[in-house]
């Protein structure tokens, strides 16, 4: 009825309200409603809406995200808590491939003696940077920001970046090594197309410690499917640690109404002590 | 003088269940996760940082003596994210704590669940996952 319209036309604004309130009483600003983005009329994200799109046509990749992983409720203690979410493939990034990773017997040996070890090895324990492309699926936050030029991938995890260039130039010839390399992109389509050289000798791409070496030539591919998700196949080929070329496909949730907090590993680390006594 | 916890309320059991492991940041082999301890007793202290908070309890053990048990939780970001602040535990707090003993330190643990005065269960984002799978499964 036409007495209600200017009712009805408040209740995004109430909605708005309501989501935004929450905040007060939060730290930072966890739950202070993220502008700018699709929604349905409860106020919620609409998750299935089309992909963003830059003023020049590309799909636009810009968000926070987190592995696309469900909250489930543990009872087990009698009281039913939400756990914490973790990507599978935090453990081993080959757990979906039937037959898992195509070690070489250098890198089987390795990843067995660094399992074995219960992870104590592991440069993340140690607080070093999140490398990638394992970096996609550790637990914390990581926010996308894109330009024509270029992608930047902030990392709550000591507060860490990642350059991808979008500019033409090509990988870098007998590159120094570093824990992220050297990443150029491309479109093919909707999708990004990252290629990486230039890793580091020494990484670890999941806490079971998998290998990825210097001879490493790391291809990403991201498709934003939607609004909410984003799936991104990782295809490493590593002639040194893996027999042949291989790819996996993870998927990741776009997180909405929260911000990046950033994580500084070094702040009070105390783990490293409890594998060594 | 009125004790700060109740006389046997800290023991150490080798449960016949299984406990799942659990994962943070690193991967918690530290701590034996077939192992259970339950702890009731007084916060002496939160350590709200990096890479992971820590809360400090003061019990009496199955002696009878006072000692200070440190255990682990998810990093203060995780914690924030599921409705935790930094004043949830504060010194002084009376809490019950249920978690796993590190292998090598009688008095550290990592956190499986928490119940504050009132019996409110708080997140500790232990998660039910995903040991490192068998041998048998990786390929050539």
């Amino acid at each position: 009825m036409k007495t209600n319209a200017p009712i009805k036309a408040l209740w995004p604004a109430v909605l708005l309200l309501a989501l935004a309130t929450p905040a007060a009483g939060l730290a930072q600003w966890l739950g202070y409603p993220t502008p700018g983005i699709p929604r349905l009329p409860s106020g919620a994200p609409d998750l299935k809406a089309p992909a963003p799109r830059t003023p020049d046509g590309k799909p636009d990749l810009s968000g926070m995200w987190f592995a696309n992983v469900p909250s489930r409720d543990n009872c087990r203690t009698g009281d039913c808590i939400q756990e914490e979410r973790m990507a599978r493939e935090q453990i081993n990034i080959g757990t979906k491939l039937p037959g898992g990773l195509p070690y070489t017997e250098w890198s089987k040996e390795q990843m067995k003696t660094r399992r074995a070890n219960g992870g104590r090895e592991d440069p993340h324990t140690y607080c070093m940077p999140p490398n990638f492309p394992r970096a996609w699926t550790l637990p914390q936050y990581m926010r996308i920001l894109q330009t024509p030029s270029e992608m930047v991938v902030l990392h709550e995890f000591n507060e860490a970046y990642r350059e991808v260039y979008l500019d033409g130039r090509p990988l870098p010839k007998n590159p120094n090594p570093t824990w992220n390399g050297y990443s150029t992109g491309h479109w093919e389509g909707d999708t990004l197309v990252i290629e990486t050289n230039g890793i580091r000798d020494d990484m670890w791409l999941d806490i079971q410690g998998s290998p990825v070496t210097e001879s490493a030539r790391v291809t990403e591919k991201l498709k934003r499917v939607n609004f909410g998700l984003m799936q991104i196949e990782i295809a490493v080929d590593d002639p040194k640690a893996y027999t042949k070329p291989w790819s996996v496909t993870i998927e990741m949730a776009v997180q909405v109404d929260t911000q990046m907090l950033g994580e500084i590993c070094n702040d009070n680390e105390q783990d490293v002590k409890l594998y060594k006594k | 003088m009125k004790p700060t916890s109740s006389p046997i309320s800290a023991f150490v059991a080798l449960c016949l269940v299984m406990v799942p492991a659990v994962w943070a940041h690193h991967s918690q082999s530290e701590y034996d996760s077939r192992k259970k301890v339950e702890v009731e007793g007084t916060v002496s202290k939160v350590e709200w940082k990096s890479p992971h908070a820590w809360i400090h309890v003061d019990v009496i053990n199955d002696k009878g003596e006072k000692m200070n048990w440190h255990f682990e939780l998810p990093s203060p970001n995780t914690l924030m994210r599921r409705g935790w602040t930094r004043d949830s535990l504060k010194p002084g707090d009376r809490i019950k704590v249920t978690g796993s003993p590190a292998r090598n330190y009688p008095d550290i643990g990592i956190a499986t669940a928490i119940k504050d005065s009132s019996g409110k269960a708080l997140f500790t984002g232990v998660t039910e996952v995903y040991e490192p799978e068998p041998e048998s499964k990786g390929a050539k």
